[in-house]
């Protein structure tokens, strides 16, 4: 096929030719073209089907606003669906293809479904899938879903790459036609830092599709001089195919560019990027949307925007048709006809519903006043137009002006209400704008060149002079308004035919009409009920004319009956451009222990801990499974050493004169009188009273702590303590610094553990029972003078020492400690035996201080000092929560000791039912006891502690069992507490 | 002779990646020690602190160098700051708390953090990938610092050159931190 619609060159490279298919049939066009102008070029009008009743449709439009044109690019796994031609970038190489039609695009199986329409009208399925109910899920809406839909997803991963950015500027301009090139200018000139962003890939805006002229040059003439002075600057950055969809709070505003969609090969750079700009100020230049009247049959091929049939004319060189046609309400529209004639287009008529005299000589065109067109014929393609006078002229394409719509929608993502403006019977911005943003030009109904020009540059040069910038004192550039007079006419009312107004959704002017009969008269319900405006290009060439009908009907006004809320994004984001770089392994950030690389090459299982990675359990040789691993690290670190990094606790240092008054503040037991040397196990409340966090506090010297905080916590407890310092008690000398990615600290547990760390620490530190006892800490050297502390704690149960050194030496430090206790049958364990040893032990962990119990719960009650203040005491004293039969934490082992606890199991008496009414508690940890050979388990009951011995029902509703446990001390190993002070 | 001794392996040792535009690499030996400021003791700590590096303490959100180029102060907060400086060996906190003489806290830092320095004409844009803060020159002057965050990560940067940033965050996740400069200098080269 040639290009049979090509006539002139328009700002398009004809030296470049470019070589791309549709459906499979090869084309031509040129570089600067886009998918639309190319297909229009080889005189392709039809492009797709339409959404509900599979119509045959062609271009309607030449920008973003396009409900119609919508294919699949490219193919393979990068084949997006729903791409709108009409801001596709033609590149050598393009596939595209239709969509939404079963067989061919010429003859669409689906679409006897529009001879349907009478039964598919607004709401349809509200109506008529209702019964028998269960069908909706199985097969109605199957069914549905099958038939409707907008293009096909690859269903592959998406092979390209995404990334995000932030910027900053003086003065965003968004939109690069004649207002913001002219803000742009000033705002470059003033020395400001400018960001000029357009969705295009050409600058220029309606310059470009235009023949007026600026500064007595063609428009896009000067435009390029335009931009040519801005590049120079380096104050200003030009951002092409960037759409700002989003203006958010405190002048931020989201922009995606797209960076390689123009490119045949996107290579592996991102191929969009989304960016977050912060403005101190803005001016809106998005220009003016063209509006359509509607008519009967208004959706063939081959019918489109007057405008837009302007911008094919004079920027890509093309005609829609061969013998053309154009439909206005307003002087714009005449416009299209003179540009089209002055290009050698046979334009047979001009239909103007005004009764007035032509606004323009348009040689050979006949001017058809006061009328208007009511019915087309052409299914596949326009063949002629019928007038509301009864004519018909034959016509392969028609151009439909309905006047012009600003482009409001950034200036209502914060809840702005766009006002009526008669002049040009259009919605204009309201009073209400975001902060920092002016508009300017077609987008505050400043329709004509000249306006806009002069617009942009003072709106600029007041954001400018706000900023403190000395706005240049260059004069703006000349141009002349243009005539811009119209009328408000909506619909064609003659019309027999369905006239459509969303095309994407296939609604019309019945439908609205019906959604009045039917009481849904707000914009909202209208909206809904008719799905007008919901589709992928948010009712941009639609919403208008739908509320004029609207307001017709309800005998209200326009701006009486209201629009809907634009809300971001201006023009649909790829979820991919969303989620940017963050897919996969770094989805987010991970932390690695200190020895990591150790445990890597000595078969360790990690499992994520937050963001940490750390050793779930080692596997030996011979293991089936992981409960293999986990009893013979338990079980030896029992019987002789086992060393584990728990370098992944919380580590705060707190320093300052009242350092250990601060902490006698902030956790529920006493700290003052903690001798330097020593540790203590403490807890910490919520204001409200709940234990939220536990851990062993080390006082290193007089006005010096270091505290250790549970993983999950350190960033928690790290900011409340920084609230309380800076907040609560200002007066104090406290100061707070985390360490916990400074030291790598290795719990050494088991009864040979002081054997082991007699070969590590170096001998001058004495670490008998007598010079170091529980509860002990210390600085002391390893290994021949590295700095490492000491700790004396236990969380195993075992006789235990944690020893921490610069996290530089972490991974060599478990190397010296697995060689030092070879001799002992020393081994490493994971996360998960160290789970099992601390629930043989009863000690609480994260399962426990789950943010619902209190100390009392804990059995802890007690540390909840009476001689002194805490954050949360007060609260913590409430009736309710220190009532005897509150729930009590104790241990659990079934009575059948070759069944397994289940965790979350809940507790019923013996003889009563298992209901919610008669639940008494829950089962909050369990393991498997190598030690003891059962299972075992903590968990909270009412009145536990007095309730030895009790059998009760532990029952899982989730798993569908239950079995007798007995209630039992908490304390499995060793209760006295003689290991751990061995 | 000890048993055992220790190597150490700080997470980017030796990184060191030249991308054209743009260079990165991890510092090597850089110690970094916090200093806290005693409430009601400001005055003696800045002047301790001017007689240990012979500059006055900087202003918040700026840095200085010591007058003998031995060591960079970071002003993080009214009362906190860090100092910079070579060391090869774990002391780097007793060396500065002996310099400063009781008049200020000091922890030991140097291994809480990984540090990178990117230099080069590109480094602009590709911190644009990941950095929220204005780095523009007029924004974010010579001798700047800020704590930020970058890829979920908190960061303290520092502009030490006309082309060139130096970056701390969390040793821990140092891999994530290399990672995410990595994409940003590749996706902007």
């Amino acid at each position: 096929m040639s290009q049979t619609n090509r006539i002139a060159k328009g700002l398009i490279d004809t030296s470049r030719t470019v070589d791309f298919t549709f459906n499979g049939r090869a084309m031509q066009g040129h570089a600067g073209d886009t998918l639309a102008s190319a297909l229009l070029a080889n005189g392709q009008l039809l492009v797709g089907r339409s959404f509900k009743y599979h119509r045959p449709r062609g271009i309607f439009t030449a920008g973003s606003e396009e409900p119609n044109a919508l294919v699949h690019l490219r193919d393979g796994a990068r084949q997006e669906p729903n791409t709108r031609a009409t801001v596709a970038e033609l590149y050598d190489g393009l596939t595209a293809t239709s969509q939404n039609h079963r067989g061919s695009l010429e003859h669409d199986l689906m679409a006897v479904t529009d001879l349907m329409s009478p039964f598919l009208s607004a709401g349809f399925y509200y109506k008529t899938f209702m019964w028998p109910r269960a069908f909706w899920e199985k097969l109605y809406e199957p069914a549905i879903r099958a038939s409707a839909g907008l293009g096909r997803l690859s269903m592959e991963d998406d092979p390209d790459t995404y990334d995000k950015g932030y910027l900053h500027c003086d003065l965003l301009v968004i939109g690069a036609g004649p207002a913001g090139l002219s803000a742009a200018l000033a705002g470059g000139r003033s020395g400001a830092r400018v960001i000029l962003a357009d969705e295009d890939f050409r600058m220029g805006g309606r310059l470009n599709a235009e023949t007026l002229a600026v500064d007595d040059m063609p428009g896009s003439a000067w435009t390029e001089a335009a931009l040519a002075e801005l590049r120079a600057m380096p104050n200003v950055r030009l951002m092409t195919r960037t759409t700002i969809y989003g203006a958010y709070d405190h002048g931020v505003y989201g922009a995606l560019e797209r960076v390689t969609d123009h490119l045949p090969d996107p290579g592996v750079k991102p191929r969009q990027v989304l960016w977050r700009i912060y403005s101190r100020r803005a001016v809106l230049a998005a220009g003016a949307t063209e509006r359509p009247i509607a008519f009967g049959n208004n959706d063939r091929p081959g019918i489109m925007l007057a405008g837009a049939v302007r911008t094919y004319v004079n920027r890509y060189g093309v005609t829609p048709g061969q013998t053309m046609a154009v439909f206005t309400n307003n002087d714009d529209g005449w416009r299209t006809a003179a540009d089209l004639a002055a290009k050698g287009v046979d334009v047979r008529a001009i239909v103007d519903t005004r009764d007035r005299a032509a606004v323009c000589d348009v040689p050979g065109a006949r001017h058809i006043r006061g009328a208007a067109v009511m019915d087309t014929v052409g299914r596949k393609a326009l063949k002629s137009i019928t007038l509301t006078d009864g004519q018909v002229i034959p016509c392969d394409a028609l151009a439909v002006s309905g006047g012009w719509n600003p482009t409001v929608h950034l200036t209502c993502h914060q809840r702005g209400k766009p006002e009526w403006n008669e002049a040009i019977d259009a919605f204009v911005p309201g009073a209400h704008l975001p902060a920092g943003m002016v508009v300017a030009g077609a987008a505050n109904g400043q329709l004509t060149l000249a306006a806009a020009l002069d617009e942009g540059r003072k709106a600029a040069n007041a954001q400018l002079k706000d900023l403190g910038f000395t706005p240049s004192r260059k004069p703006g550039p000349k141009a002349e308004d243009e005539p811009r007079e119209g009328a408000p006419v909506w619909y064609v009312p003659e019309s027999r035919k369905r006239a459509w107004l969303d095309l994407q959704n296939d609604v019309t002017v019945k439908d609205i009409k019906q959604a009045h009969r039917e009481n849904f008269r707000s914009v909202e319900h209208m909206k809904r009920y008719t799905t007008l405006g919901m589709a992928t290009d948010q009712g941009k060439t639609s919403n208008i004319p739908a509320l004029a009908i609207m307001a017709k009907c309800t005998g209200k006004s326009i701006p009486e009956t209201g629009t809907t809320i634009f809300r971001p994004p201006y023009t649909p984001v790829p979820i991919g451009a969303l989620a940017g770089r963050a897919r996969g392994r770094d989805f987010r950030p991970y932390r690695l222990t200190p020895s990591h690389e150790w445990a890597k090459a000595n078969g360790a299982t990690f499992v994520e801990v937050g963001n940490w990675l750390r050793a779930q359990w080692f596997v030996r040789p011979g293991e089936k499974g992981w409960r293999d691993s986990v009893d013979r690290e338990a079980l030896q670190t029992r019987q002789t050493v086992g060393i584990c990094d728990v370098t992944t606790l919380g580590k705060i240092e707190i320093q300052g004169r009242d350092a250990a008054a601060f902490l006698n503040k902030v956790y529920a037991n006493g700290f003052a009188k903690l001798p330097v040397g020593r540790i203590r196990y403490g807890i910490m409340l919520r204001e409200d009273g709940i234990c939220y966090d536990d851990g062993t506090t080390a006082r290193m010297g007089e006005n010096h702590f270091v505290m250790t905080t549970t993983t999950a916590n350190a960033v928690l407890v790290f900011r409340r303590m920084e609230f309380a310092r800076q907040c609560l008690w200002p007066d104090m000398d406290v100061h707070l610094i985390s360490t916990t990615d400074g030291w790598a600290q290795f719990a050494v547990a088991g009864p040979k553990s002081r054997d082991l760390l007699r070969k590590v620490v170096d001998k001058e530190h004495d670490i008998s029972n007598d010079a170091f006892p529980f509860m002990a800490c210390g600085e002391v050297t390893v290994c021949g003078g590295t700095p490492a502390r000491l700790f004396r704690i236990s969380f195993s149960g075992e006789l235990a020492f944690e020893v921490a050194v610069p996290a530089r030496y972490g991974n060599d430090m478990m190397r010296v400690l697995m060689e030092a206790g070879r001799e002992f049958d020393a081994v490493p364990y994971g996360t998960e035996a160290l789970g099992v040893m601390r629930i043989e032990k009863g000690h609480a962990a994260g399962n426990e201080l789950d943010g619902r119990t209190t100390a009392h719960n804990l059995g802890l009650g007690r540390m909840v000092s009476a001689a002194k203040d805490c954050i949360g005491k007060t609260l913590s004293q409430r009736p309710e929560l220190q009532r005897d039969d509150a729930v009590k934490l104790v241990g659990f082992r079934p009575v059948d000791r070759s069944r397994n606890l289940i965790a979350g199991s809940h507790f019923i008496s013996q003889g009563r039912d298992a209901v919610m009414a008669n639940d008494e508690g829950w089962m909050s940890s369990v393991a498997w006891s190598p030690s003891l050979g059962h299972s075992i388990g903590l968990g909270f009951i009412r009145s536990g502690d007095a309730r030895m011995g009790e059998v009760v029902r532990a029952v899982s509703p989730v798993h569908d069992t239950e079995m007798q446990v007995e209630i039992t001390s908490p304390h499995f190993i060793d209760p006295q507490g003689e290991r751990l002070r061995a | 002779m000890p048993e055992f001794t220790l190597t150490a392996a700080p997470p980017l040792a030796g990184y060191d990646r030249d991308f054209g535009a743009v260079t990165l690499k991890a510092p090597e030996h850089l110690a970094i020690v916090s200093i806290a400021l005693p409430l009601g003791g400001e005055d003696a700590a800045k002047k301790a602190i001017k007689a240990a590096f012979g500059v006055n303490l900087p202003e918040v959100g700026r840095s200085d160098v010591a007058k003998d180029k031995s060591a960079a102060l970071m002003r993080l907060s009214s009362d906190q700051a860090f100092a910079l400086f070579p060391c090869e060996t774990p002391d780097a906190e007793r060396q500065i708390a002996a310099k400063l003489d009781g008049a200020a806290y000091t922890t030991d830092q140097s291994d809480v953090w990984c540090a990178l320095e990117i230099s080069g004409t590109g480094a602009r844009a590709a911190l644009e990938r990941i950095c929220m803060i204005d780095l523009h020159p007029d924004a974010f002057a010579l001798n700047a610092i800020a704590r930020t965050v970058m890829e979920h990560l908190g960061v303290i940067i520092a502009r030490t050159g006309d082309n060139t940033y130096l970056l701390l965050s969390a040793s821990s996740s140092a891999q994530s931190f290399l990672h995410a400069l990595e994409t940003s200098i590749e996706n902007t080269q």
